[in-house]
């Protein structure tokens, strides 16, 4: 069998999605369905003081409409999952449905439920809500003030968690040569998949199981919360994420909505369908980012860096999500010095309440702040002493003979080779020329900028004792089994939850080339808690670092026994068995030999099979990874800033990124233009925009800049490999490289060009009226 | 909204009647009442082009039309196109050069590009990337996007000059 | 939100403190009003029309007079509510004399919610002056007209 790993193949996933065939959450479709929509709270913080049901109800074609107080006993709040220690958490869930009080625009207040979607619609109307409107506080430096509305009154300060870790002595910054200070503002984000969130809810009176399928991006961890939530037993609970138009961590959290329209199936006996439509989408589902990050980097006058202390106050919103207590600490904290060595790291981070949407993880989820933060500063370390920044980098990155490295931060760095990837980079840029032609640009009044980020950032979750250990509620181990027909067709069940990533087809291709089979004898499945025996679902690029191990490892499995068997029927022992190409034959009698498919029939037929061995033919693996992956790279951006309208015209985007063992280089590059886009779109365009009583005023597709085609030039992706120890692919993860790698590397860019007007910073997303602004004012208030 | 009209259009070549309320968006014609569900719908302020099919030969947002409107007009829609053992260039374009990810914004990128090589059958990647304008897809960054569509002109291409040969040769059947 | 609108009536101060407080005059000129009737002394109850940009729905409300410094100055408490969001606005009317005529200055601090807010906010800054504008000039009519009547 040909080579697979390694090799661009073209998706198994996508002739059903070209056709017209993708199977989606509203495209279910079952016998007696109803429909049901939210009542949402207009306002960011009131009281509700009357709710009136009547006129809804006496719609033809409603046929419930339930409030908060209908749910008391019935549906639980829906409870945080990253249990922070040492930081005092205070957790605060959200109810079903508000009950006294909302603390968000956008809260579910009450769910009606109709024989149509219009009608639905129509009776929301007349639902009737009376509110006390009560001050609300949106920032979360405004939040941690004396006086500020209390989002939750027994919350003193807003103050959800205080974490720190790592130790700094205060000599290091005193004594220091150098020491560079910058508050930076991650601003808030909306990931805004093109499917929007939605569920159908399906009731068995008689079994009493229920069924959910639901946007997930991993139907284990919802299966897992909802039964606490709705009080049904895990086994008779059953999820199922069908195909998944897009995540980027938003479909992580579990949300009140889909627990809600499960009662109601439940409770109604019949079919409900929930979707959410973008407006809804905006206020419902997760927000992130929204950290404001003082970040202060010590260092000698020749460039070396000493020490680094970081404070984040992040805005988790009215409500802890699901993960919400882990982006701007452990996700964030743990990365913060970056590439580089710096022997001394601290990190404090204030978590706030506010009345807004809760946030949680998107696309890196506090990798991409960790390495804005480090990237950003050390350009300004750069600017400070008058090095270049490429210089100051090269003086700074982990040497590649230091890996394993250990961070200052405590964690472990499994491989790298960061100045080669460097190197790769600036040798694809022309950096030299480009740097020369900055030079005669200015000399004419053109702002030519060039920004380099280089990248580390931390995937693969494992062991499952570090979870533990950070409060993680749920393992990071990943399931896999592989299955052999008789006819030696094989179906690979993974715990991975795949949305878009094409894991049905680099997945095949680890097994095709394991069994030398044709990898359409291959089919993923997942998505399904009735069919995956238990898994951790994707998100933080563990697909294949972890869910791609454990496929492998399982296959391994296959193979041991499979030439247990054919050793058996060839009358030799294992050991004189060679297996290559989906062929078992005896060493150096090529003609004694039984193909696969033989020993899978075999195998599942038992009519002849060795002293213990048990018929069919199927592996499983449950894989806990003994370390993090760590994925690095250089990305180099060249911007060219119109003096006369502020706009940021990208010339040029380099991205060279090391994932490891890449499985499939088209695939791969797929994710880094896709998560490249989503870094540039927060860099330059995207941001969330809240009126100081709470609305959100980027609330459609409108008003919130998703980036388009025309706005990007041809992104110039490559590879460098250095395989992780840590995982038997050497796989490291790809996902979020773009989103890590991006934003510092653009406002690197853009800062660099906006030097002659001696700008040193601006928030993102660097808009051309805040850029032209700058520029007016000459950086006097940047 | 009890007033409900009679329709018929014919949908991806077959004629279809329908009995609707005359507010019924034609995306949701199409998906609850005739089961086309390859058309999806991703906002509601008609920006991210999800929804995209062809009325009459034009290139149309499903959820911003009335399917009163699509009355006695031909839709076509992503299940129009081609199936696995024909398939459209701009599907074949798009399975080969990887322009999609979780496939919600393809069907209407599909759609929205079919328009666009009827009118430049050879666009540039500039034109490409204008021409997108109307859709918006979170997964690719578009580059893909623009590859399959360069992929599928070429094939349209080749395949018009196939047919010129067969032709003006006099083979085939 | 704030918003400021300046309108100059050709008729004497003391007739527009009189006559722009009028129920039939308001009734007349509060564009898309469906129903304005007097609660309580200096308290109406207003149901009215709003369409912002593509947001259009039906808001009922209170308005309320308070502080009247005749014939200079008042403020208008305005709370609505409707199924497009909730308005909260103050309303500071100054009346100043300019030659023989007003000029009527209304600084108003608004505040919306729901879909009034994220999707209307964007337009609503021109669409409140055009409401703005058309209703001085209807009030301006109805002032002329009653003027003409009862002279």
């Amino acid at each position: 069998m040909a080579k697979l790993i390694g090799t661009p193949q073209k998706r198994k996933e996508d002739p059903k999605l070209i056709t017209g065939n993708g199977n989606f959450t509203d495209d279910i479709k079952l016998p007696g369905m109803l429909h049901g929509a939210f009542v949402r709270s207009p306002h960011a913080h009131a009281k509700i003081i009357r709710i009136d049901v009547s006129k809804a109800l006496a719609l033809p074609g409603v046929v419930a409409v339930y409030t908060g107080n209908d749910l008391v006993g019935k549906v639980k709040s829906v409870p945080t999952m990253w249990l922070l220690p040492g930081a005092d958490l205070k957790p605060k869930d959200r109810s079903a449905l508000a009950q006294g009080k909302t603390r968000y625009a956008g809260e579910c207040v009450a769910l009606v439920v109709a024989e149509n979607r219009y009608i639905a619609r129509d009776a929301l109307d007349l639902v009737e809500v009376d509110y006390e409107d009560l001050p609300a506080v949106v920032h979360q430096e405004a939040a941690l003030l004396d006086g500020a509305p209390l989002v939750h009154d027994d919350v003193a300060a807003n103050l959800a968690l205080l974490w720190k870790a790592g130790e700094v002595p205060e000599e290091e910054f005193q004594n220091a040569e150098v020491v560079v200070k910058q508050r930076l503002y991650n601003q808030r984000v909306i990931p805004n998949p093109i499917e929007t969130r939605g569920a159908v809810a399906q009731y068995n009176p008689g079994s009493g199981e229920l069924t959910i399928w639901c946007t997930s991006q991993n139907p284990h961890i919802h299966r897992m919360v909802y039964a606490g939530v709705l009080d049904i037993p895990e086994s008779r609970l059953q999820i199922v994420a069908p195909d998944v138009g897009g995540g980027f961590g938003s479909k992580i959290a579990t949300y009140n909505e889909e627990a809600v329209i499960g009662h109601a199936a439940r409770d109604l006996k019949r079919p409900v369908k929930w979707i959410e439509d973008r407006k809804e989408h905006f206020m419902a589902t997760t927000h992130a980012r929204d950290e404001v990050i003082e970040v202060e980097l010590a260092g000698k006058r020749d460039g070396t860096f000493t020490a680094i202390r970081v404070k984040n106050t992040a805005n988790l919103g009215a409500y802890l999500s699901t993960f919400g207590a882990g982006c701007p600490t452990i996700d964030f904290g743990l990365m913060v010095t970056g590439a580089y060595t710096i022997p001394k790291a601290s990190v404090v981070t204030y978590g706030v309440y506010t009345n807004t949407t809760p946030t949680d993880a998107y696309r890196g989820a506090g990798k991409p702040e960790a390495a804005f933060q480090i990237e950003r500063i050390v350009d300004l370390f750069a600017q400070e002493i008058g090095m270049d920044p490429v210089e100051i980098r090269q003086k700074n990155l982990i040497p590649a003979e230091a890996f394993p490295y250990g961070t200052a931060m405590g964690v472990s760095y499994d491989s790298g080779n960061y100045h080669y990837t460097l190197d790769r980079a600036l040798d694809i840029a022309d950096y030299a020329s480009l740097r020369a032609e900055q030079k005669r640009l200015r000399e004419q009044g053109k702002l030519l900028g060039i920004g380099v980020s280089t990248y580390v950032e931390l995937c693969g979750f494992g062991p499952s004792k570090v979870a533990g250990a950070i409060g993680f509620q749920g393992g990071v181990w990943e399931n896999s089994t592989v299955r052999v027909h008789p006819t030696g067709k094989v179906a690979v069940f993974t715990g991975t939850s795949p949305h878009g990533q094409g894991t049905a087809t680099t997945f095949a291709q680890v097994v095709a080339e394991k069994l030398g089979i044709p990898i359409d004898d291959i089919e993923l499945i997942s998505g399904d808690t009735r069919s995956v025996s238990m898994g951790w679902g994707t998100y933080g690029s563990r697909n294949t670092a972890v869910g791609g191990a454990a496929v492998a490892i399982a296959t391994d499995r296959v193979i041991e026994k499979a030439k247990t068997i054919a050793a058996h029927e060839l009358e030799v022992s294992v050991e004189d068995l060679e297996f290559s190409n989906g062929i078992f034959s005896v060493k150096g009698v090529p003609t004694q030999s039984r193909s696969f498919q033989e020993i899978a029939k075999s195998a599942n037929f038992a009519w002849n099979l060795p002293d213990g061995v048990e018929p069919s033919l199927e592996g499983q693996s449950f894989f806990d990874p003994p370390n993090f992956v760590y994925p690095f790279g250089a990305h180099i951006c060249v911007v060219e800033v119109n003096v006369q309208t502020g706009e940021v015209e990208l010339k040029r985007y380099i991205a060279v990124d090391d994932v490891g063992r890449v499985i499939n280089p088209l695939l791969a590059e797929g994710q880094v233009h896709g998560g490249v886009a989503q870094g540039i779109g927060q860099a330059l365009w995207e941001g969330a925009v809240y009126s100081d009583n709470g609305q959100l005023l980027s609330g459609t597709f409108m008003d919130y800049t998703m980036p388009k085609a025309r706005f990007f030039p041809t992104i110039e992706s490559h590879f460098t490999e250095t395989p992780s120890p840590v995982n038997p692919l050497g796989a490291k993860g790809v996902g979020e490289t773009g989103t890590t790698g991006a934003p510092p590397a653009v406002v690197n860019a853009v800062m660099d060009a906006l030097r002659p007007f001696g700008i040193k910073d601006l928030d993102m997303p660097l808009t051309p009226e805040k850029v032209w602004r700058a520029m007016q004012t000459r950086g006097e208030n940047a | 909204m009890t007033c409900k009209k009679n329709i018929s259009l014919s949908v991806n070549g077959v004629t279809r009647q329908a009995e609707i309320e005359p507010r019924l968006l034609l995306a949701h014609l199409l998906r609850d009442e005739l089961n086309l569900t390859g058309t999806h719908i991703g906002c509601d302020t008609s920006q991210c082009g999800a929804c995209t099919v062809m009325v009459d030969g034009d290139v149309v947002k499903s959820c911003t039309v009335l399917a009163v409107q699509a009355d006695g007009k031909e839709v076509t829609t992503v299940e129009g196109l081609g199936d696995m053992e024909q398939l459209h260039p701009i599907q074949q374009g798009f399975w080969e050069k990887h322009g999609l990810q979780c496939g919600f914004c393809t069907p209407g990128v599909m759609i929205s590009m079919i328009g666009l090589l009827k009118e430049n059958p050879n666009p540039t990647e500039e034109e490409i990337r204008d021409a997108l304008e109307g859709v918006i897809c979170r997964c690719t960054g578009y580059q893909f996007i623009v590859s399959a569509v360069q992929h599928a002109a070429q094939l349209i291409a080749e395949g018009n000059a196939v047919k010129e040969t067969t032709m003006s040769t006099g083979e085939g059947r | 939100m704030k918003l400021e609108h300046t309108y100059t009536f050709d008729i004497p101060r003391d007739v527009v403190w009189k006559l722009i407080q009028n129920e039939e005059v308001l009734k007349k000129s509060i564009p898309g009003c469906k129903s304005f009737a007097q609660m309580d002394d200096g308290i109406y109850q207003a149901e009215m029309g709003v369409s912002v940009g593509p947001v259009k729905g039906v808001f009922t409300g209170q308005v309320q007079q308070v502080d009247q410094k005749e014939p200079s100055s008042y403020r208008l408490l305005v709370r609505g509510k409707g199924l497009p969001g909730e308005i909260d606005a103050v309303a500071d009317m100054r009346l100043d004399e300019v030659g023989q005529g007003t000029q009527l200055t209304c600084s108003t601090e608004v505040q919306v919610t729901g879909v009034l807010a994220s999707v209307g906010q964007r337009v609503m800054g021109g669409v409140a002056k055009m409401v703005l504008g058309q209703f001085f000039k209807s009030v301006d009519k109805e002032m002329k007209q009653l003027a003409t009547h009862s002279e």
